[in-house]
């Protein structure tokens, strides 16, 4: 890909919550037609329709068969569609339905890629729901017999990190505070009612030490939908294109334990390369973003990819979290929509959130949380038991 | 820190309306490649997959070498030691099998021999847990089939 090849010019997206009386398939399609008039295309222009993977499976009526089988196309009537699959990397897919849709767009079979994804968790059981994320982020025959679960990694990781690093856990709480912030100015974003204070994370009832409740991202049902073309078409058809500058990725592992970095202190110093080649493809610098839409799902995590920015000297991301410095109105805002944390998890779909919120900060879209005059955004994803990491820029401009 | 009291295994039963089924702990089901292990485990040793042709040792271990995917390996018998890297404390929010331990302790060990394994740190006092103290293996004979080697603190 060279820089600005690709942009994104319109967007969809339903509230986070809980609806249980609103379908995998409602949303689905309702996204996709929000995205469809954002974007002020044609729906017979779209060539390629590209689903994400439902979390579980209903039994009677699953969403990933249908999806894969070609629903979505003919429910939408996109008569033009000459293509149409799914693709998932978990909590990544963001990016592995974004390399696809590129793929799409280099082969000139079309110029105009919708990208959908759709989630309802609240018809599931607690029961079936702690099934499945035991094992989702655990090692089935390594992790799980010994009572495994994301929260332990996370709260593992969050131990160490404060341990090797010195952040407080007054500063881990204050990311939540943060988030929480960002969501309050969001329409549809899971928690945007009530503020939270430090004390309150940290008073909230234990899950994994040293996590609280406060400190673990909820899942919610939602979905979000974005079209992608190629950039001159973008031009063509939108006032303000959003391009993507520069990408890079890297992966690490399955099992936590084969992790690349050994040891958390250095996290930031794997992670540091592929946002600098992410920087480096777009030709601008950590200095140059407007806006860091950072991806973690649990507050250290954050940190750690804050710290891998090249902007700030590791390990004292917390501080200056906890400055007030990266919420509405500081120099830094991180993560806009409130992050999984206070914007809810929808699955593979929570990147998807982070990358269509971005899409509308640049576009000048983004309402009560919008940053005034918002140009370049650097973004990250990951998925599975934080085994892989991307980070892109994205711009409204491409710059010189 | 706020104490909350813990929800009763019972009380969790009766409100998501569990089965004795879904109270069940899940067990490793192990594979062609890993069966050593769990056998040696079964007889209170712990092993690692060495590979025979570059040294690498695989844990977990694969159908064959990762490092050069050479078919040639020996199990090698572990030190038993380990350190603590991190741990976690588990308190809340766990699958409902582990509901009646909490509270309980995960670590990240890691072995002299080269690997790092996610266990138990059990017969331990959480506030002595520390990153960096010294584990030796412990056997948990948890069904006829399954033993799982956990960790506990070295007594000085
Ligand atoms: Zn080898």
């Amino acid at each position: 890909m060279s820089k600005g090849e690709f942009a994104i010019i319109g967007t969809g997206e339903v509230p986070c919550g809980n609806y249980p009386e609103r379908s995998e398939f409602e949303i689905a399609y309702t996204v996709a037609r929000q995205a469809i008039q954002d974007a002020g295309i044609d729906k017979n222009d779209i060539g390629a329709v590209l689903c994400a993977q439902h979390i579980m499976s209903n039994p009677d009526n699953d969403y990933n068969t249908e999806m894969v089988f070609g629903r979505l196309p003919e429910a939408i009537g996109a008569k033009g569609c000459k293509v149409t699959c799914m693709t998932s990397s978990g909590g990544a897919s963001s990016f592995s339905l974004r390399k696809t849709a590129e793929g799409i767009l280099h082969s000139g079979e079309t110029d105009t890629v919708l990208v959908v994804h759709a989630q309802r968790f609240s018809t599931f059981t607690p029961n079936e729901q702690a099934k499945y994320f035991s094992i989702a982020g655990s090692d089935v025959e390594w992790e799980v017999p010994y009572g495994m679960t994301y929260n332990a990694l996370a709260a593992m990781i969050t131990q160490a990190y404060m341990n090797i690093t010195g952040t407080t856990i007054e500063q881990i709480a204050a990311v939540c505070v943060a988030n929480r912030k960002w969501a309050m100015l969001q329409p549809n974003a899971m928690f945007n009612q009530k503020e939270i204070t430090v004390e309150k994370v940290l008073n909230a009832r234990m899950v994994s030490y040293p996590l609280t409740t406060l400190m673990c991202n909820v899942l919610g049902d939602g979905g979000s939908a974005f079209i992608m073309t190629t950039a001159e078409k973008a031009r063509k058809v939108c006032d303000k294109p959003v391009y993507i500058l520069g990408e890079a990725s890297d992966y690490s592992h399955r099992t936590i334990t084969r992790a690349g970095m050994r040891d958390f202190a250095t996290m930031a110093e794997y992670l540091a390369p592929i946002a600098k080649r992410a920087f480096e493809r777009s030709g601008l610098g950590p200095e140059d973003m407007d806006i860091f839409q950072i991806y973690g799902s649990y507050p250290c995590i954050q940190l750690i990819i804050m710290d891998a920015l090249g902007l700030w000297e590791p390990g004292t991301t917390g501080a200056l979290v906890a400055s007030g410095e990266t919420s509405p109105g500081g120099k830094y805002p991180v993560t806009t929509n409130g992050e999984a944390l206070s914007f809810g998890h929808t699955g593979t779909g929570v990147g998807i959130a982070l990358l269509v919120e971005s899409v509308r900060q640049l576009q000048g879209k983004a309402g009560k949380a919008q940053v005034e005059g918002a140009r370049f955004i650097i973004e990250n994803t990951g998925g599975g038991a934080f085994m892989d990491c991307h980070f892109t820029v994205l711009g409204n401009q491409i710059p010189g | 820190m706020k104490k909350h009291e813990p929800i009763s295994i019972e009380t969790i039963k009766a409100m998501m309306n569990l089965t004795d089924e879904d109270l069940k702990k899940p067990l490793p089901k192990p594979t062609k490649w890993s069966q050593p292990f769990w056998d040696a485990a079964k007889e209170h040793r712990l092993v690692l997959r060495k590979c025979s042709k570059c040294g690498f040792i695989d844990h977990p271990p694969y159908l064959y070498c990762t490092n050069c995917h050479s078919d040639e390996h020996q199990w090698i018998e572990a030190s038993g030691k380990g350190t603590l890297f991190a741990y976690a404390i588990n308190y809340f929010g766990v699958p409902f099998p582990f509901w009646a331990d909490l509270p309980y302790v995960l670590g990240m060990v890691d072995l002299p021999e080269g690997p790092r394994m996610i266990s138990n740190i059990v017969e331990c006092d959480f506030d002595k847990l520390a990153n960096g103290m010294e584990l030796e293996v412990v056997f948990d004979d948890v069904s006829e089939e399954i033993t799982l080697p956990k960790w506990r603190p070295v007594k000085k």
